[in-house]
């Protein structure tokens, strides 16, 4: 168990840094890096000038500045962003609840109606719910994030509902692929021809079954959510992270950029990782 | 499910005519302005209505199918054959190759899709010329997209090459590119074309994304995805219904594509 954890956790430690190191490259390869905005600033000496240019030149050597930023890392400071001049950590503090609340709303109410859905089409396979739940999971598979954001914008509605609207169909999708493989057991269909009723063989037989599959997915509805929450931040002007990676990415801002590329694998990681982990738990139980 | 697919397969080849024939369609050029009419309502001369430009709506909306839904499939064409290529080395050598393969494609893919694909190309230039700026977007869609189609070709060519033909091929001298060309490739045919077919409308929803977000394909040239853009006046205008009809056609046309993958998906 704890070679486990110890491989889990330095295989976790690996994929950020490579990453970080990764999205570090892609910013110096981007073009118009080696300038800043400030510099057309008028009220600006040419000192002032000149010391943000020197900034630019400290970060254009990414060996040298990535083997800053991790030295710097090691005693906690993740260093100033240079688009907005403020450090990175606070930054991080402000913008990482707001996007957390997102997700975990959106992640509750995607999951709720997708596995409601799953179940409910399941076990009465009723003709109108499955068709609404088609039709529902269709529509929004079938709906860029940003779109639907603008939508919500448009009628006011909130903004991390979007989101929960756009993971809830692969929730249903898989959910529902899942429950129909487990309904079509032997087990389940001797349990059927006894009489027993559909919300009996449903939780007795089929979702005992499919549940601990099911839970593999925790990880990747994460993954999805944080890919939906930016385009849904930036278009709604919510005070996340989402939004926090668009303005570093236009302004090139790379400690900014680094910390947040961490930031989004550290949690994804760890969700696959944690879901994986449960996954293979359950299934152990359940043997 | 079967009329499900027929409802999708029409509204397919109605969606191909509408591109092929946008030319004859279109009762003017996407970037041609009325400018005695902008913001024009619907008309028998405007169908959907002159934008804030003057540009005919119906128009516009017919050259911006004809750039999302000809290109996600050469975009979908790229990421098929890195995937191939990637998996295929990884699968077919093994070992460190295909542990070194195995951690690019975990990097690709411990980042969310989206938040990759925006962050990429807001870092890259926005002030280009309009084909290049086609070619940018969906070149990014097709190099960055690969990840997940590359470990199923990894375990499909893993798979193939425990296989007892390709062992009796091995054992008969077959090496190398014939052995990927007559034994390997003919059998990842399948998964190859699921995987080319997946791709298609995530690319086509993933510029509509860009599009909307101002990152996809440059003005004048339309997208479906800039068409999108549009919505943003309707937040601060009142919300005219004709503005959400390129939302409805990219539904409509994603969902015929969903409906055919399913059965892709069986099939393969």
């Amino acid at each position: 168990m704890l070679r486990l954890i110890f491989w889990a956790a330095l295989r976790l430690v690996a994929v950020m840094l490579l990453a970080s190191f990764a999205g570090a490259l892609l910013m110096r390869a981007a073009p118009g890096f080696s300038s800043d905005d400030q510099e057309l600033n008028s009220g600006l000496s040419a000192a002032s000038i000149e010391a943000i240019r020197q900034a630019r030149l400290a970060d254009a050597n990414i060996p040298v500045f990535y083997a800053h930023y991790i030295a710097a890392l090691m005693r906690g400071d993740l260093g100033t962003s240079r688009s907005l001049n403020q450090p990175v950590k606070q930054l991080l503090k402000e913008r990482l609840p707001v996007t957390l609340m997102n997700l975990a709303f959106a992640l509750a109410v995607g999951w709720l109606m997708g596995l409601a859905l799953a179940l409910a089409a399941r076990t009465w396979n009723l003709r109108p719910l499955r068709f609404l739940a088609e039709g529902l999971s269709g529509t929004f598979i079938s709906t860029p994030a940003a779109a639907l954001a603008l939508v919500f914008l448009v009628f006011r509605l909130p903004p991390a509902l979007a989101a929960a609207l756009l993971i809830f169909p692969k929730i249903y999708r898989y959910s529902d692929n899942l429950l129909q493989q487990s309904s079509d057991l032997p087990h389940v269909l001797a349990a059927r021809a006894r009489g027993a009723g559909p919300v009996r063989v449903m939780a007795w037989h089929v979702a005992p079954i499919a549940f601990p599959q099911v839970i593999a997915l925790v990880g990747v509805s994460i993954s999805i959510a944080i890919g939906v929450l930016l385009p849904i931040e930036v278009v709604s002007d919510v005070a996340g992270i989402g939004q926090l990676a668009w303005q570093s990415s236009q302004s090139r801002d790379l400690p900014l950029l680094v910390n947040l590329t961490m930031v989004v694998k550290f949690v994804t990681v760890c969700a696959t990782l944690i879901s994986d982990a449960a996954q293979r738990g359950l299934m152990r139980r359940a043997a | 499910m079967k009329l499900a697919r027929s409802i999708a397969v029409f509204v397919l080849a109605i969606a191909a005519l509408m591109v092929l024939g946008a030319k004859y369609l279109a009762p003017a050029g996407y970037e041609n302005q009325f400018r005695e009419t902008p913001q024009a309502k619907p008309s028998s001369a405007h169908w959907l209505g002159t934008d804030d430009l003057g540009r005919d709506r119906w128009s516009r909306m017919l050259y911006g199918m004809r750039v999302s839904l000809v290109l996600a499939p050469l975009a979908a064409l790229l990421t098929t054959f890195l995937a191939g290529f990637v998996g295929g080395i990884a699968g077919y050598c093994g070992g460190w190759t295909e542990r070194f393969c195995k951690i690019l494609i975990d990097l690709f893919l411990s980042v969310p899709w989206l938040f990759l694909l925006i962050t990429v190309r807001a870092a890259l230039p926005l002030n280009i010329s309009p084909p290049a700026s086609v070619a940018v977007t969906f070149a990014l869609l097709g190099m960055l997209g690969w990840a997940a189609s590359a470990r199923i070709i990894c375990t499909g060519t893993k798979d193939l090459m425990r296989s007892e033909f390709v062992w009796m091929a091995r054992a008969s001298g077959f090496s190398g590119i014939k052995l990927v060309r007559l034994h390997l490739l003919p059998n990842l045919r399948g998964a190859l074309f699921a995987q080319f077919w997946i791709s298609i409308p995530v690319f086509i929803i993933a510029e509509a994304n860009l599009g909307a977000l101002g990152l996809g394909v440059a003005e004048p040239l339309p997208s479906l995805g800039s068409l999108l853009r549009e919505l943003q006046d309707a937040v601060t205008l009142r919300p005219e219904p004709w503005r959400f009809l390129p939302l409805a056609v990219l539904i409509v046309v994603i969902s015929a594509f969903q409906v055919l993958l399913n059965k892709q998906e069986v099939r393969v």
